[in-house]
């Protein structure tokens, strides 16, 4: 499994629908093998926006993008800076990463 | 923390750095590339090229001391061969910045003495605190300096510098590019070693604390050197003048840095990489302690 969506948690009654799923490409992001980089992007900056299948690995600042939409509780995986990672909803209600030591 | 630690193999390194992000590189950049000749027709410009990447030679041959040394102080194998990997990325760091002085007409035969009359002592003084931890084979002290404070402030470093040469040299740029990728891994290790290892050594975090404090002095005692009293500051304000008439900018953390006094960068550069290591220290549990102001 390339995805680095390693761990999905559904949690019953907060969310039923079914995880939007999303078509990636390769954006240029060369810091990792090839089989893997479309799963991740440079961050641009103050302009840039995430995706809801996208999060920023606090670690290293790489955009980590899924083929599925992202939850709170999913663990993904920074391969650039190798780091294991828990989302979570952060205070101003986006999706953030913690790091899993 | 076995699943951690099995990330880090050397055929990992190997797909995504030498046969990845490195492939076709020439000492770092792409072949044919050339340090710009606006540069290098400008005497003081080149001279402040060469003081600036004597600092990163003398910053990447500390990082490659402290990773060689601290590979039979790491406790567990896959730790030690992550090590190795990261020395052969500073001896590679050590090698493309010491490539770029001789790129800029420093001769050969000049190099040791170039670099022994531009190093900052006070980068000088971060490096010699985080050796004698090396030297003492204290590897959890020595990972944070190096991981985590000195790979914390080269990270940033690079970046700012890469926004600065991008639109104005090609060459270098690409050169950081690389050095940013590795950084990438070596502060994910970091974090993630020292993450794991502090809960095991609680009572470690106050050595680690006073460490920090103390790298942290030098090293905003070095950034003060380097924009202060810089000079050649009339002619980076005049290239920059230049520049933004010409539509050029320079990005970074929200500022134009093009349009900033060098004061103004300093700020913003020893804010930035405090910042960092205040969160990532926190991160891992261990508090961050603020430096004296030179």
């Amino acid at each position: 499994m390339n995805d680095p969506l390693e761990h999905t948690v559904e949690t019953p009654g907060v969310e039923t629908r079914p995880r939007q799923r999303f078509e990636l490409e390769d954006t240029g992001f060369d810091e990792v093998p090839p089989r893997f980089r479309k799963f991740y992007r440079r961050w641009r900056g103050p302009g840039d926006t995430l995706g809801p299948n996208e999060v920023i690995c606090p670690v290293c600042k790489v955009v980590i993008r899924s083929t599925r939409e992202l939850r709170p509780g999913d663990r993904v995986y920074c391969m650039p800076c190798m780091s294991r990672l828990v989302i979570v909803r952060g205070e101003d209600g986006r999706l953030e990463a913690r790091v899993a030591y | 923390m076995a699943d951690f630690l099995a990330a880090y193999s050397i055929q990992n390194w190997l797909e995504s750095c030498p046969q990845g992000y490195l492939m076709g590189t020439v000492y770092g950049h792409r072949p044919g590339e050339e340090e710009p000749a606006a540069l290098m027709e400008n005497e003081v410009l080149r001279e402040e090229a060469i003081r600036t990447t004597v600092q990163l030679v003398v910053g990447e041959r500390c990082a490659l001391a402290a990773s060689s040394g601290l590979i039979n102080a790491a406790p567990d194998e896959a730790s030690k061969r992550f090590l190795a990997t990261q020395t052969l990325d500073e001896a590679r760091h050590v090698e493309i910045f010491t490539q770029r002085l001789l790129d800029l007409g420093v001769p050969k035969k000049d190099l040791e003495s170039t670099i022994q009359h531009f190093a900052n002592p006070n980068l000088v003084k971060f490096a010699e605190v985080l050796l004698e931890k090396v030297d003492k084979k204290d590897f959890v002290a020595g990972v944070v300096g190096q991981n985590i404070v000195l790979e914390g402030m080269a990270f940033s470093v690079f970046e700012m510098m890469y926004a600065v040469s991008e639109p104005t040299n090609p060459k270098f740029a690409h050169t950081l590019s690389g050095t940013i990728a590795d950084e990438r891994r070596h502060v994910g290790f970091g974090e993630n070693r020292i993450g794991s290892l502090i809960k095991e050594h609680p009572e470690r975090k106050p050595d680690i604390e006073k460490l920090q404090k103390e790298m942290s002095y030098w090293m905003l005692a070095t950034f003060a050197d380097a924009f202060r009293n810089n000079p050649a500051r009339s002619e980076w304000k005049r290239l920059e003048g230049e520049l933004t008439r010409s539509g050029a900018h320079a990005q970074w953390h929200g500022a134009d840095l093009f349009t900033m006094e060098p004061e103004e960068m300093e700020q913003l550069l020893a804010d930035t990489v405090l910042k960092e290591f205040k969160i990532r220290l926190g991160r891992i549990g261990v508090e961050y302690q603020t430096p004296a102001r030179p």
